[in-house]
């Protein structure tokens, strides 16, 4: 899966720590997650899209390897 | 995020403070030997085996030490508290660690029992049975805690 998380933090001008305390996880996880490193749940993803003002496919993409078997 | 099966961050202090006494105790009771006599009592057993080649006897009372059953209760509590208190932020990213780190810790911990098996003999053996009961927290702790420290380095890196 794909994220435009760190293109959207540019456009609204916030940073990995800032958006971790607004949807309450550690910085950690949000720079997990931008690394691609890290599958976020479902209610994490949609408070993202919330801090952001769009909508949750137009952060997070699917690739055509979440597709294959692992 | 919820858990209902970890303790609060404040019991990893408690943890530190227990296992270390229990280690230095631990270290106390097999260097120098030490039974101290306060400790010997009479207790209920479930199963015990007085006589080295008598029979086993079961819910009965027996007199035994009891520094070494102390010690390892120390040494339990203290790791379950250190390993399973939550993270100031204990939150899924973590929680997937900790799972990671479980299973990983349970891996290593029995490919080495296993090779201990078929390599280590007689009284060594005994005394890695008794090593191999903390072994799990303490690969587990080691595991989860330098994926965490790696993280965070990485972090620093970034900014």
């Amino acid at each position: 899966m794909k994220n435009s998380i760190k293109v959207e933090r540019a456009k609204k001008n916030i940073t990995q720590a800032q958006l971790a305390e607004r949807v309450q996880v550690s910085r950690q996880t949000i720079n997990a997650i931008e690394l691609g490193k890290f599958n976020l749940s479902t209610i994490l993803a949609l408070k993202i899209a919330k801090v952001f003002e769009c909508k949750v496919d137009e952060i997070f993409e699917l690739e055509v390897s979440d597709w294959e078997s692992k | 995020m919820k858990t209902h099966y970890l303790f609060p961050n404040r019991f990893k202090t408690y943890g530190w403070i227990i296992f270390l006494s229990g280690f230095v105790l631990a270290g106390l009771m097999v260097s120098l030997d030490l039974e101290p006599e306060f400790l010997d009592l009479n207790i209920f057993t479930i199963a015990a085996q007085p006589n080295f080649m008598g029979a086993p006897e079961y819910f009965s009372i027996q007199e035994n030490n009891m520094l070494a059953e102390i010690v390892g209760i120390l040494l339990i509590c203290g790791l379950l508290f250190i390993a399973f208190a939550k993270e100031k932020a204990e939150d899924e990213f973590i929680a997937r660690l900790r799972l990671e780190s479980l299973v990983w810790a349970t891996y290593v911990n029995y490919i080495i029992l296993a090779i201990s098996i078929l390599f280590i003999y007689d009284m060594v053996f005994f005394w890695v049975l008794i090593i191999n009961m903390f072994t799990i927290l303490l690969f587990f702790l080691l595991r989860f805690n330098w994926i965490l420290y790696k993280t965070n380095k990485q972090m620093e890196h970034e900014e």
